[in-house]
């Protein structure tokens, strides 16, 4: 169990530059998921955690070693792979306890564990099996259970669920949180879906291009999105952005784009007149009533709710969602509330940080909090 | 139309295999053919008299069986050469990245475009040099010039199929890079191991020019320039001994492909399939 702390971390393969500067300190215990689009730098980053790749400069920290010109065996983490990467020549009880006799642990015990892990993944009866006789799920679970059967200070987790059919995914993201919970060890998840780092993780590091956009626990990801990529990447439906200009009035700001002006919140010191974009969350539009005019053009329905698609007169479209009772017809004209409470601002270009002046008084509720990792260091100390 | 089809294409098959049949069942025959019997007109498919005594001739009287010792420890000494080496060298190609990685590869592959007219006077003077001459060790070293490229190109595609993700498990779990070496990639690369090795044996065990030009002495003569050297003349050709002899040569590569023949199909199709 221990923190992990990457100071400066830059990755060069050949001139291309996977991942710039990385700054991140990852709490003891904690669950943090690195997420973001496919190719920015996530697997990257995690083999150099794991020491599969070298940074081109800067530290990486576990616990109180830089673990820079460490092997990946002397670092004590466990990963698992995305291609799950189970020895196809040997045994799953084989597959589980090579860690173990890697450390020379002997006979006795390494069975002992290996039927401790297995029994735990539910396993127990596929242990004389080879990895090609197993479907996708066990296989996962065999990778999970050479993780597992180690206690080592860091879990590092590569896609893990990515193979799995929708189902077994709902299933297995419950599970991993359960088995967070109970061993209390540091895991750091990487993964490009969405709902897998909102649903488990204690704080996301939302990545791009190689860049940290924002690392902060889910709901705040959610709710105040450091810059427009995350405010564009977190959430199903996605925001709806729109570009145009923001003006100042005694004090008051007020954003203005073809057929939309709207009073906007208080924004924070480095907010300019000229260009920026408005960004409205699908559940903060109110269809009925309101200044803005709009045409239906599309309506999902998923059941409990409908997700609508509303062209605005300046030909902007925006999402709204809406309980499934309600209802347009497509070609209908409505009238739309933008709630400017919730609305956010973005400066111009793809990564216009979010100028919004942060809510003092509506605490954000967190699942992690730093200040119970105390009493864990207190009854390590103990054991 | 269909069935037309059918009979021609097994038509064609079968005088394929005929064809390639033929000399083999000519060979086992006239070996044990007794001599007077060899060239009567017109010919007996089969013989009317069998005798063993062209074998029992050839391993009692002859140095037949001193030249099958050597064969047998040229041809396997290549093979363990061959194989270590270019295991170890198609994982540096495949694993480690460094500069020249790919035309290192290319440089091994044109040694082996060389014919070998051209490389034997090198190779022979390199061989005196190093006092090695006229031994089979010194045949070894020339087998492996040419063995080892075509071994390592081969090898080299079997490992580029094995996952990279294995390795790093291995490292993961704690293994050292030889350690994943030996636990994770050799049990992978067996049936490419395998294939290599059988190839580099049948190679060495038939090479005739390198044995021919740079061994001259009983003692360190392999099968094929042994045999052709006692039973061929400019005035005789012992066809009895000679055929004989070669069935008996067949014989080890037989057993060797009878024993690994699952193998090497599996070989044949692996580095393309994963899984
Ligand atoms: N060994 C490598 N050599 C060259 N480029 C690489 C290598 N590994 C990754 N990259 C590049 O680095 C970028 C980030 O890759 P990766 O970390 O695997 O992305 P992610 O896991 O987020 O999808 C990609 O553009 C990829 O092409
Ligand atoms: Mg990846």
């Amino acid at each position: 169990m221990a923190e992990v702390v990457f100071s400066k971390v830059q990755k060069k393969f050949g001139a291309f530059t996977a991942v710039h500067g990385l700054d991140l300190s990852i709490a003891e215990g904690e669950f943090v998921s690195l997420l973001g689009p496919s190719g920015c730098g996530k697997t990257t980053t995690l083999r150099m955690l794991a020491g599969l790749e070298f940074p081109s400069s800067g530290d990486i920290q576990i616990g109180d070693r830089v673990v820079n010109d460490l092997a990946p065996g002397q670092r004590d983490i466990a990963m698992v792979f995305q291609s799950y990467a189970l020895y196809p020549h040997l045994t799953v009880g084989d597959n589980i306890g090579y860690p173990l006799k890697k450390r020379g642990v002997g006979k006795a015990e390494r069975l002992a564990a290996v039927a401790k892990t297995a029994e735990l993944l539910q396993l127990t009866e596929l242990l004389k099996r080879k990895p090609r006789q197993l479907s996708g799920g066990q296989q996962q679970r065999v990778a999970l259970g050479r993780a597992l059967v180690r206690d080592p200070q860091v879990f590092l987790l590569d896609e893990p669920l990515s193979n799995l059919d929708a189902k077994l995914r709902g299933y297995m993201r419950v599970e991993l949180v359960e088995l967070h919970r109970r061993l209390g060890r540091t895991m750091v998840y990487v993964t490009h879906d969405q709902l897998e780092a909102m649903t488990m993780s204690d704080r996301i590091a939302v990545m791009e291009g190689g860049k940290l956009q924002q690392f902060a626990p889910p709901a705040q990801v959610y709710a105040e999105p450091a810059n427009r990529f995350v405010a564009s990447f977190i959430g199903t439906p996605g925001m709806t952005l729109i570009d145009g200009d923001l003006s100042q009035t005694g004090g008051v700001w007020t954003f203005n784009a073809p057929g939309l002006s709207m009073p906007v919140g208080p924004l924070t010191d480095e907010a300019t007149a000229g260009p920026a974009c408005l960004g409205v969350r699908p559940e903060h539009v109110s269809i009925g009533t309101g200044p803005v005019q709009g045409v239906i053009q599309v309506v999902e329905k998923t059941g409990h709710e409908n997700i609508v698609i509303i062209g605005l007169e300046g030909g902007h479209r925006l999402t709204g969602r809406v309980p499934a009772p309600q209802s347009w017809s497509i070609g209908e004209s409505v009238q739309l509330t933008l709630e400017a409470e919730h609305a956010h601002i973005f400066g111009a270009g793809p990564h216009g940080a979010r100028l919004n002046r942060p809510h003092e008084t509506a605490p954000l509720k967190t699942k992690h909090n730093p200040d119970k990792t105390k009493p864990k260091l207190q009854k390590a100390a103990n054991e | 139309m269909l069935t037309f089809r059918k009979i021609l294409f097994n038509l064609m098959a079968w005088s394929i295999v005929l064809a390639v049949a033929f000399p083999l069942f000519w060979m086992l025959v006239t070996s044990v053919k007794p001599g007077f019997e060899l060239f009567r007109r017109p010919p007996t498919i089969l013989p009317e008299t069998w005798t063993f005594e062209h074998y029992w001739k050839l391993l009692s009287e002859t140095n037949f069986l001193i030249y099958f010792r050597n064969s047998i420890i040229l041809s396997s000494a290549t093979t363990l050469v061959v194989v270590a080496v270019a295991t170890l060298g198609a994982f540096s190609l495949v694993r480690f990245k460094y500069r020249g990685r790919e035309s290192l590869a290319f440089l091994v592959l044109f040694t082996y475009l060389l014919p070998s007219v051209v490389l034997i006077i090198p190779l022979y003077l390199l061989l005196v040099g190093l006092g090695v001459s006229n031994t089979i060790f010194s045949l070894v070293i020339a087998y492996t010039t040419f063995a080892l490229p075509y071994a390592l190109w081969l090898l080299r595609s079997f490992m580029a199929g094995i996952p990279e993700d294995l390795e790093s498990a291995a490292l993961c779990d704690g293994a050292t890079r030889m350690g994943a070496f030996r636990d994770v990639i050799l049990p992978q690369l067996l049936p490419g191991i395998i294939s290599t090795a059988l190839f580099t044996f049948i190679l060495s065990w038939n090479e005739y020019l390198y044995a021919l030009v740079l061994v001259n002495s009983d003692s360190s003569r392999p099968l094929t320039t042994g045999v052709m050297n006692m039973l061929i003349s400019s005035f005789n050709i012992e066809w009895s001994l000679l055929m004989a002899a070669s069935v008996m040569m067949s014989v080890p590569l037989i057993i060797v492909f009878a024993f690994l023949q699952s193998y090497l199909t599996r070989g044949f199709g692996a580095g393309g399939v994963k899984g």
